[in-house]
């Protein structure tokens, strides 16, 4: 009830002004229980390098593949965070280790796409797309998502940033927010005007789209100019922009307006040159920003699953720079209050060079659609996967959720 | 216009069986009885025959007769072109180019900017490669030893990493000629492609590059020599580089050169949209691309898009269906895309000593194609032709499938062109929709099926019911359907004869057809331009705006194309951005499009919303420009953003 008193006060003054109360609201606001589960995907564009992020110090080649950039094991200064003897966390990732520890952090090692390409651009592509070789051209999340209602929110799916994201272009409405303040249409004054001739239009079809789409920009307006507190002191500051996107969308989740799908990125993982200092900064951010996120959601978190994926991992082996080039598998987290957290999944091909894919690269032992699927089947309660990830059989759940 | 629509209320009272339904629900087209008037009529053909009026459109409908002007545009050999639009048109050479000219030229990646994986085999002999991979350790070290040192080092780069585990000495020297190709790729690419604030190195300069206008950035890059300029125009960002085509496809070209392919495309076509006289034959074009729809993500089939639409659909938009269907079946871009040209016989895999010579990646295909690929043979039905609703069956799909086997593509790397490959077809009888066609056919296979399709009743209905959904109304009167595919029956599919039956037809004018179907973000971004009488400079911004709308071109995924109908425009984020691009377009904010603010100057805001629209604005729209909250009358620019804005402008 809270967190509806809190988005009333901050918006309906503006809606009750115009006269307008889209009726998908005052229905859903009728309806007691507005929480619904949110899946928020984050990517990590560039490639990120899984063998330094999450640390296999009890690999005993890991050492020798990576003679200068290596991650020493626990037990030294600058060392790994030890998560279960033989796994450890960069030393940048401290603030995840409390959510580790409280069994709300699951790792998923050695995960990947068959796609062998190593192009970031089509990489990219066909994991947003959920494909392993083709770009489609929807979104796997995108496609997760039920068929609208008359009750379905507009703000249902959301990313932050200026361009709506492959990962949810489709046929269920998504909007991209990059300026809260000003999404929508930017000038005021034609804005009012504009959702007048549409409110009065003769045309059915475009009456209720404008409607929807001036509730919505008032909605994400209001929201984001409302004066916010994050909850339980989390602090964003420290995640630099992560921590400013992933702040828009707890607001958003908060706010209770329907929301069950958002992302985000974050870029710059492309590391071929001076790896421990980018990935330094890198890490800092990305731990921060995720760790104010799950305390700002406070108890919301148990509805929520964050997961994190790249395109695909970096090279086993360190090149000539103090850095690596592109590889094959990598890492993916899942964070949320319903995860089965504090355990690494998946299995670990091993860092011996027979063990490398193609002699060079951390091996992909499990698909990311694996992983994908099992939350979005388990979590938000899509079950039909084949739509989801066409031309793939998503394999057995990995048990990431309780 | 409130006693016209009291009159046209009781006229349909009078006329139809029916209460007249409320204006609000479209659910059912109204009694075709109620007709426009002849203004009316005239901005309703100029909004459905064209991408919408430009000014004086409407008096020349007026001066020519709506009947003769409809003639002429059906006939568009008898329109004398618009010279501006070849100007316009020159830089994006592309598309005047065959698809080998595009392979050769456009390569898919930048000449240094990446060198591709050499196989094995095409540096060795096959017996070497052999004797590399599974001889002893003596023949392999053999092998090496006996390489020049150019294709010591080559081979030493891309030899898989499990043979030299057994001769550990050339383990280290691959490694150190991998590192050694990787840092001189790097800095090729490097060198290739310097940041912005490498090659200039006075701040002046670089303010220029990244917010001057297009005219102060061209004078910039012209101080430089050519290198240098393909350099900058690939490190300065593409928004600024509108208005200055030559320049823009120089940067992309940099990097990726064969995407200058679909950016040449999709200006071409937004400019086409925008000037070209014959507007009727334009529509078409993007019809029919869309009806037989090829997506250009798909891996390699970029090379092949322009030679398309300009050699398979655009001289049969008003021919005989047939024939625009045998262009497309044999067109290499839809045998790709539908992968018609890996579909095999079942058993055909033997290609044995006595099969005729195909190119090696023909060769490799058919060795590893799977059988028989349905894919063709279900859209050609579902999507080409019959219609889902058709009345074909599944067996159909695979007899249609097995006809079209040896459809294949020959030199597909460097001049693909349609060939039929006998040991890939099916000789088997076929029997589909009721023909049997007699084993031993061969090529004549796949025509006697066109035939069969194209004269196919189901054909005629479904061709007309899309036709009439993207001129008439979204829901179409079957009357109009039914009228439309006797013609296409009794005229063997002549699409201008059942256009002309359309254009003359009651329910063409009546009010179930007058402004109510939804611009798609093509029509609303050239209509916008159009009424606005912009100058665009190049396509580029206008194709992103369409993009943004929803409909980037050449760019739906699925064989069945965008939509006729309205529905998948309408969302928030399509209806913001159809707002926004009318408040960019009329402040100039889009780079390269020019519009001269004081064409609407002294008017007022009926006056102006009426030379944008065509026709008077609706009264809610009348209203609110007329009555701003402030009090203050608007400036033209701001009214002219809302009107284009404005759900009237986005109807037509």
């Amino acid at each position: 009830m809270l967190t509806r008193r809190i988005f009333l006060r901050g918006s309906a003054v503006v809606m009750a002004g115009a006269g307008i109360a889209p009726s998908w609201l005052a229905r859903a606001a009728a309806n007691t229980n507005g929480r619904k589960k949110v899946l928020v995907a984050l990517f990590q564009r560039g490639a990120a390098d899984g063998l330094n992020i999450v640390v296999p110090f009890g690999d005993k080649s890991y050492k020798d593949l990576r003679p200068t950039i290596a991650i020493a094991e626990p037990g030294s200064q600058n060392s790994a965070i030890d998560l279960d003897g033989y796994f450890g966390l960069h030393p940048q990732l401290q603030p995840l280790k409390d959510l580790w520890d409280r069994k709300q952090l699951a790792i998923v090692e050695a995960t990947g796409s068959p796609d062998s390409s190593r192009s970031h651009f089509d990489a990219q592509d066909f994991m947003e797309s959920g494909t392993a070789s083709r770009s489609i051209g929807d979104g796997w999340l995108n496609r997760a998502l039920a068929p609208a209602t008359p009750e379905t929110s507009p703000l249902r799916a959301l990313s932050i940033g200026s361009q709506l994201p492959r990962t949810l272009r489709g046929d269920r409405a998504a909007i991209a927010v990059a300026n809260g303040q000003n999404f929508g249409v930017g000038n005021p004054d034609a804005a009012r005007l504009l959702e007048k001739m549409y409110a009065r239009t003769a045309d059915a079809r475009l009456e209720t789209t404008g409607k929807d789409a001036f509730a919505a920009m008032k909605m994400v307006q209001s929201i984001s100019n409302a004066q916010y507190t994050p909850a339980n002191n989390a602090q964003y500051g420290p995640g630099g922009d992560l921590g400013r996107s992933l702040q828009q969308i707890a607001r958003f989740i908060k706010a209770d307006v329907g929301v069950e799908a958002a992302f985000a990125d974050i870029g710059g993982w492309d590391h071929h040159g001076n790896e421990p200092g980018q990935l330094f900064g890198l890490l800092t951010q990305y731990s921060n920003a995720i760790k104010a996120f799950s305390l700002d959601l406070g108890d919301r978190l148990d509805d929520v699953v964050l997961v994190t994926m790249s395109e695909f991992g970096r090279t086993a082996k360190e090149n000539g720079d103090s850095g690596t080039d592109h590889g094959h598998g990598s890492v993916m987290m899942v964070v949320g209050g319903s995860v089965a957290g504090g355990r690494v999944y998946g299995k670990w091909p091993g860092l011996a060079s027979e063990q490398l894919f193609e002699g060079r690269d951390l091996a992909a032992t499990t698909d990311y659609r694996d992983v994908l699927g099992e939350l979005v089947s388990r979590h938000l309660g899509q079950k039909d996967l084949s739509r989801v990830f066409p031309g793939y059989s998503v394999g057995p759940a990995l048990g990431l959720l309780t | 216009m409130k006693w016209f629509a009291l009159a046209l209320a009781t006229a349909g009272i009078l006329c139809a069986s029916n209460p007249p339904k409320p204006r609000k629900t479209l659910a059912k087209p109204p009694a075709p009885a109620t007709k426009l008037t002849k203004d009316e009529q005239i901005v309703h053909v100029l909004n459905r025959l064209t991408f919408g009026p430009r000014p004086g459109d409407e008096e020349e409908v007026r001066r020519m007769g709506i009947d003769r002007w409809i003639d002429l545009q059906l006939h568009p050999d008898r329109i004398p072109e618009n010279p501006i639009l070849a100007d316009k048109l020159k830089p994006f050479e592309t598309v005047r180019l065959t698809p080998a000219e595009i392979l050769k030229g456009y390569p898919l990646i930048a000449p240094g900017m990446m060198i591709r994986f050499t196989p094995l085999n095409e540096i060795l002999k096959q017996d070497q490669v052999n004797k590399l991979y599974n001889g002893t350790v003596e023949e392999r070290k053999g092998i090496i030893d006996g390489l020049d040192p150019e294709t010591r080092k080559k081979v030493l780069t891309s030899v898989a990493p499990q043979m030299l585990a057994v001769v550990p000495e050339l383990k280290k020297e691959a490694e150190d000629a991998r590192k050694a190709q990787q840092e001189e790729r790097m800095a090729a690419m490097k060198k290739m492609n310097p940041p912005l604030n490498e090659l200039l190195t006075e701040q002046a300069q670089r303010d220029i590059a990244l917010r001057g206008k297009p005219a102060q950035v061209a004078e910039l890059l012209s101080q430089f020599d050519e290198t240098k300029r393909r350099q900058l125009a690939s490190a300065i960002p593409r928004q600024q580089l509108g208005g200055l085509p030559e320049y823009r496809r120089m940067g992309i070209a940099q990097r990726q050169p064969q995407e200058v392919v679909m950016s040449d495309l999709r200006e071409s076509k937004v400019l086409r949209a925008v000037y070209s006289s014959r507007q009727l034959e334009e529509v078409l074009v993007d019809f029919w691309y869309n009806h037989f729809n090829v997506f250009e993500g798909k891996q390699s089939v970029r090379p092949l898009l322009a030679s398309y639409e300009r050699d398979a659909i655009r001289p049969n938009v008003l021919g005989h269906f047939k024939d625009l269907l045998l262009a497309t079946a044999r067109h290499p871009a839809v045998l790709y895309y539908l992968d018609n040209w890996e579909s095999i016989a079942p058993g055909a895999f033997d290609i044995g000593p006595f099969a005729p010579p195909v190119e090696q990646m023909a060769r490799q295909l058919a060795q590893r194609a799977r059988g028989l690929n349905e894919n063709y043979g279900r859209e050609i039905m579902e999507l080409h032709t019959l219609g889902v609703d058709g009345g074909y069956t599944q067996q159909d799909v695979v007899n249609v499938a097995r006809c079209f086997t040896g459809w294949t593509i020959a030199k597909p790397a460097t001049d693909p062109q349609y060939v039929f490959a006998a040991f890939m077809h099916d000789y088997g009888a076929k029997t589909i929709l009721g023909h049997i066609i007699p084993a031993g056919g061969g090529e004549t296979d796949g025509l006697q099926a066109i035939d069969i399709l194209a004269h196919h009743p189901s054909t005629a209905r479904f061709i007309s019911k899309e036709l009439a959904q993207r001129f008439v109304a979204d829901n179409p009167p079957q009357t109009l359907i039914d009228r439309m595919a006797q013609t296409f029956l009794k005229t063997d599919g002549d699409i201008r004869a059942v256009l002309s039956t359309m254009f003359s037809s009651p329910e063409f004018y009546s009010d179930g057809a007058y402004q109510t179907k939804v611009k798609s973000p093509l029509e609303m971004v050239a209509s916008a331009a159009r009424a606005t009488g912009a100058e665009a400079l190049d396509g580029f911004m206008l194709a992103q705006r369409i993009a943004d709308l929803g409909e980037p071109l050449y760019g739906k995924l699925e064989p069945t194309g965008y939509p006729n109908t309205g529905e998948a425009w309408l969302n928030s984020a399509g209806l913001f951005a159809r707002i926004n691009f009318a408040s960019a377009l009329t402040n100039g904010a889009l780079q390269g499009v020019n519009v001269d603010p004081t064409r609407l100057d002294g008017k007022d805001s009926t006056a102006i919303a009426r030379q944008l629209l065509g026709h008077d604005p609706s009264a809610e729209t009348r209203e609110v420009i007329g009555n701003p909250a402030s009090g203050k009358p608007q400036p033209s620019k701001a009214i002219a953003a809302l009107v284009i804005g404005s759900p009237d402008f986005q109807k037509r």
